[in-house]
Order: structure tokens, then C-alpha cells, then sequence
């Protein structure tokens, strides 16, 4: 008998898969909810592709100068034009998504993973706990998020690394809110407390039990934080505190184009739309995604 | 309500304490030394030393600490490294100009976006409420100095509308507003963005309510249900998040100082970056702590004003 239910019973990674794939099924039921967030995800995808295929896909060299070409408004040769130093806007373009895409994502992934740890360790322990933690992450959320990417930065000085801890930096509190609150809800179910009666251990049930329960909301949150550390680092490079040149940053291509906008308006334009397109179509993807998943507005649709 | 003013009091003070506490360590801890960021990494160590006396960058960190803390509380920020005057008159002359324009940025977000907000909700599921939906997500994916550019190339360079640098303080209040009028837009349009998406769920979720049917039930004009009952209840979600997106606001506000070549609190601390004029970040960084810690404050007191049946308890 003993024996039959041991085979009979699946093995702890199976349940942890299978909380893994409700996830996920959630969050396909979600963009299926809501149309716009396919078409936000599609842009969104075909971006990163540029990105990735920008040596193959870029005509030109992103830093070649080319003192003949300098300032030529758009035409067959640069479809975009080219900037003071007769670099092809074209292909700066593509080439800067790869640094925007790269900042944003991996200042993102990290805030996710850290604040998601840190709001699933307050709303399960609950108490002191909580309270501490939570009123840290209120004094950091309280304070503009561009002035201290700002001071990060600076005093840091301008490197992929350190605008990737400086957004980084901002962008946890909001996810340790996001993960606190489902915790919480979650932490009350039956299922949680049968596990507290088979003595599961805390970090068992948090992150086997509890994080598969609360991920499609994390998820979903990423897609806008994404779009704010790109709208963060573009700005943080419009400063001035970009990735150092000649590396071509979108921000900082509007910065320099900026010195010419009497005379040459496309240099401004033309990565201005770049970042309008990615951060909307981020946008998109997430505030559909998150109508979908949100509780209050479920059985509405 | 007096504990309740207090009680609030007493916690925008620990918050206080706790960013300056932060910001303190923030600007000593990170690898630089000052001494040497002013003078150059060629400057020898005898005047490194006298400079670091000047800064009392010479006395142990934790006397430092209350030396700082003690001159926020009098008023004494310190005197900026680069100019030699005190910060505070630095900050305090060129706050007005930030405070016009963020105020005026607020009105027109909420004159805007509460309005369309309301609309789109009524009107949900509609052409109008898709049109709304679709604006807003747009103008709050616009990086404020992005839509600031594309404005200036637009009314400034080519219909010729606006200045295109808006620095003038002389002339008289119509240059004045004239200046204003699209950095103000552009803070402002990003700002109903915010406050249309808030006011729109708000009043989705006020118009589900069962009172909203029984006055329907009753035979009320739907126009007046929305004004006397619906309006006031959705107010409060947006409050919060007036409060909340200050931060963003502060944050577009540099970004709109610096294209429009504006004076203010924007324009004050990149100078202070580029220079790397500690004690003016610092001095920044309490001061833009302050105005959140004010705001929230007003936040809070603002729901009395919208809700009697809030007790402040």
C-alpha cells in the first residue's frame, strides 16, 4: 500500500513543473484576452531581431566617419541621412538597439529577480518583517527614479554595467511590490498550508509553491518596466550619461542631433521614433497583458 | 484630523531622516574622491589635503554625518564647490521656475486627462474610449525629452509660434507665458496620459457600483449620476496617482528644462553633474526629497477634502 502511493504520488519536480506550465498558460490566456498585446509582442520581437541581426541587416559601419557625407538629409544612399560626422543614421539606429535592448534587459531581469525575492520573503514572512522591509522599498519608490539613476551613474561613471545597477536600482521597490501583494493572497490558500503540514521547508513552499503562483503578474509588470529602463536609459544618454561615444545610443544620438536641429532635423527624428516604437510597442504588449490578468477586471470581457 | 496631521508629520520626518541618511552615504560611499575629482588626479597631495580640510571631508565620517544633518535642519546646505555661494540660495532661486512649471504641467494633465478619462469610461468599448486608450498608452511611452524635441521642431522651428529658447525673464506676462506655454504643454500632455488611464478605471470601477444602478433605476439623468455620484468617488484613485507619478514628473520636468533651455531645478543639477558639485547634488537630492515628502503629505490630506466619510485616525 505504502509502496503504490509513493509510484502513484509525482516527484517534486513534477509538481514543479506543472506549476511552471499553469504559468505560462496564464500568461498565453492572458495575450489572448487581449489582441493588442500580440501586436505589441510581434513589434517588439521583429526590434530584437534587428538588434541581433544589426551586423548583417546595418549598410553602413555604426562609427565610420565619412567627413564628405556629413549632414546629407535622407536619401537613396541613407535612407535616414547621416550626422556631423557623416556616420549613416541608419545604421546607428540599428546598432543602438542593441545597447538599449541590452541595458533594458538586463537592468530588468535583475531588478525582477532581486525584487521579486525581496517581496516574496516580506508578504510570506508577513510581520516585522514586512513592515521593515516594505517601508525601505516605500522611501526608495518615493524618490525620483531618473534623479537617482542620474547620481548613480555619475558618480559611477557611464558603462553598460553601471546603467544596468543604476536602473537596476530603481526599478526593484516597484517589484517587490508587485510580488508582495499576490505572496500575500497566495500564502492563505489551502494548498500553502497543507504544505506547512507535510513540513515542507519555507524556502520549498515559497519558491516551488508560491512563485509559480505569483509569476505571470511579475511577468507581465517586466514587459512595462522594460519599457520604462529603455525610456530611462535613452534620457540617462540624452544627459549625457550614456554609454561613452562613438558607441551609438539612441539617446544619445538625439543629444547630438539636438546640437543641429535648426538644420538637421531627421537626426533628432529618426531615433526619436525608434525609441516611440519600442517603448510603446512594450507598452502595448504589458497593459494588455495586465487587463488580462487582473483580477478586478476578470468575467468583464 | 489634528493626530492624523501629526501622525503624517511624524512620518514624512523618518522618511526625511532616512533618504538624507541615504543620500549622505550614497554621495560618500561611491568610489571618487572629491578632492580629486576637483583638483585632477595631477594635483599634489598637500593640496588635495587643504581641499579636503575646506570640504570637512577631514573629520571622521560619523561626525560628517551630524555636521550634515545638522545644517539641512538650520538651513545650511553647504556652500557649491563650483560657484562658492550657498546652495540653498542656488536651489531657492531657481525653484520658483521649476514649481510654475511642474503646477502648471498638473492643471492642464488633469484638465485634460480627467475629462477624457470620464468619457472613455462611459464610452467603453466605443470608437471614442479606443481613441482614448490608444492616445494615452502613447503619450506615456513618449521619453519626455523626445516629445519635448518633436514639439520644439514643430511649434518653435517650423510654425515659428514659440521661442525656441525660453531663458528671457524680462518682458512682460505674456513673453512669460509665451515662454511657459510648451514646456508646460509637454509635461502636461505626458501628465493627462497618466491621470486619463487612472480617471478611466476609476470611474469603470464607480460606475459597476449598485448605487450607480439604483440612480439609474430611479430615473436620474445619466449626466447627473456622472457628476454628483460617479465624479467625486473616482477622484481618489486619481489623487494617489498624482502623488505617486511626482517622481515621474520631476524626473520629465529635467528632461524639459534642458531642451527648452529653461531655468530650474532641472538645468541646476546637471550643471552640478557635469562639475561634480557634491555638496549641490546633495543639497539637490534633499530638496527633491523634501517635495515628495510634501506632496504625499498633501495627498493624504487631499482625501479628506474629497471623501468626508475618510476619518483620519
Amino acid at each position: 500500500m505504502s509502496v503504490q502511493s509513493q509510484t502513484a504520488r509525482p516527484s517534486r519536480g513534477a509538481y514543479f513543473r506543472i506549476a511552471v506550465l499553469n504559468g505560462l498558460a496564464g500568461v498565453i490566456r492572458a495575450f489572448n484576452a487581449n489582441k493588442t498585446s500580440w501586436f505589441g509582442l510581434g513589434v517588439f520581437a521583429a526590434v530584437c531581431l534587428l538588434a541581433l541581426l544589426a551586423p548583417v541587416i546595418a549598410p553602413y559601419d555604426p562609427i565610420d566617419q565619412n567627413i564628405l557625407f556629413r549632414l546629407k538629409p535622407p536619401d537613396a544612399a541613407h535612407w535616414f541621412g547621416t550626422d556631423y560626422y557623416g556616420r549613416d543614421t541608419l545604421s546607428r539606429i540599428i546598432w543602438g538597439a542593441r545597447i538599449s535592448l541590452t541595458i533594458g534587459l538586463m537592468a530588468i531581469g535583475s531588478a525582477m529577480l532581486i525584487g521579486t525575492l525581496i517581496g516574496l520573503v516580506a508578504g510570506y514572512f508577513g510581520g516585522r518583517t514586512d513592515i521593515i522591509v516594505m517601508q525601505i522599498m516605500d522611501v526608495l519608490l518615493a524618490f525620483p527614479s531618473l534623479i537617482l539613476g542620474l547620481i548613480v551613474v555619475a558618480m559611477l561613471g557611464p558603462s553598460v554595467t553601471n546603467l544596468v545597477i543604476a536602473i537596476s536600482l530603481t526599478a526593484i521597490p516597484p517589484f517587490a511590490r508587485i510580488a508582495r501583494a499576490p505572496t500575500i493572497s497566495v500564502k492563505n490558500r489551502e494548498f500553502i498550508e497543507a504544505g506547512h503540514a507535510l513540513g515542507y521547508s519555507h524556502s520549498r513552499l515559497m519558491f516551488g509553491h508560491i512563485l509559480p503562483n505569483i509569476a505571470p503578474e511579475v511577468l507581465v509588470m517586466g514587459s512595462l518596466w522594460l519599457a520604462t529602463a529603455i525610456r530611462v536609459e535613452a534620457s540617462l544618454a540624452f544627459i549625457g550619461l550614456g554609454v561613452n561615444p562613438p558607441t551609438p545610443t539612441w539617446g544619445g544620438m538625439i543629444r547630438e542631433g539636438f546640437e543641429n536641429i535648426l538644420d538637421s532635423f531627421w537626426l533628432a527624428l529618426f531615433p526619436s521614433l525608434a525609441i516611440l516604437i519600442v517603448v510603446f510597442s512594450l507598452n502595448l504588449l504589458g497593459d494588455g497583458l495586465r487587463d488580462a490578468i487582473d483580477p478586478r477586471l476578470k468575467g468583464e470581457q | 484630523m489634528t493626530a492624523f496631521i501629526v501622525k503624517r508629520l511624524g512620518f514624512a520626518a523618518v522618511t526625511l531622516f532616512a533618504v538624507l541618511t541615504i543620500v549622505f552615504f550614497i554621495v560618500r560611499v561611491l568610489p571618487g574622491d572629491p578632492a580629486m575629482v576637483i583638483l585632477g588626479d595631477q594635483a599634489s597631495e598637500a593640496s588635495l589635503a587643504a581641499l579636503r580640510v575646506r570640504l570637512g571631508l577631514d573629520v571622521p565620517l560619523y561626525q560628517q554625518y551630524f555636521e550634515f544633518l545638522g545644517g539641512v535642519l538650520v538651513g545650511d546646505w553647504g556652500v557649491s564647490m563650483v560657484s562658492g555661494r550657498p546652495v540653498i540660495d542656488e536651489i531657492l532661486n531657481v525653484l520658483p521656475a521649476t514649481l510654475e512649471l511642474t503646477i502648471a504641467s498638473l492643471i492642464l494633465g488633469a484638465a485634460v486627462g480627467i475629462p477624457v478619462g470620464v468619457w472613455s469610461a462611459v464610452r467603453r468599448n466605443k470608437i471614442p474610449d479606443y481613441l482614448a486608450r490608444v492616445a494615452s498608452l502613447l503619450g506615456l511611452s513618449f521619453p519626455a525629452f523626445v516629445s519635448a524635441v518633436l514639439l520644439l521642431m514643430f511649434f518653435s522651428i517650423q510654425l515659428r509660434w514659440f521661442p525656441v529658447i525660453s531663458s528671457s525673464r524680462d518682458g512682460g506676462i505674456v513673453e512669460h507665458l509665451r515662454n511657459l506655454a510648451l514646456p508646460a504643454i509637454n509635461l502636461g500632455l505626458i501628465m493627462a496620459a497618466y491621470i486619463t488611464r487612472v480617471a478611466r478605471s476609476a470611474m469603470l470601477e464607480v460606475l459597476n457600483q449598485d448605487y450607480v444602478r439604483t440612480a439609474r433605476a430611479k430615473g436620474l439623468a445619466f449626466a447627473i449620476i456622472i457628476r454628483r455620484h460617479c465624479l467625486r468617488n473616482a477622484m481618489i484613485p486619481v489623487v494617489t496617482v498624482v502623488g505617486l507619478y511626482l517622481g515621474i514628473l520631476i524626473g520629465n520636468s529635467v528632461l524639459t528644462e534642458i531642451v527648452f533651455n529653461r531655468p530650474g531645478l532641472g538645468k541646476l543639477i546637471v550643471g552640478a553633474l557635469n562639475q561634480r558639485d557634491y555638496t549641490m547634488l546633495q543639497g539637490m537630492m534633499v530638496i527633491y526629497t523634501l517635495i515628495v515628502v510634501l506632496v504625499n503629505l498633501l495627498t493624504d490630506l487631499t482625501y479628506g477634502l474629497i471623501d468626508p466619510r475618510i476619518k483620519y485616525s
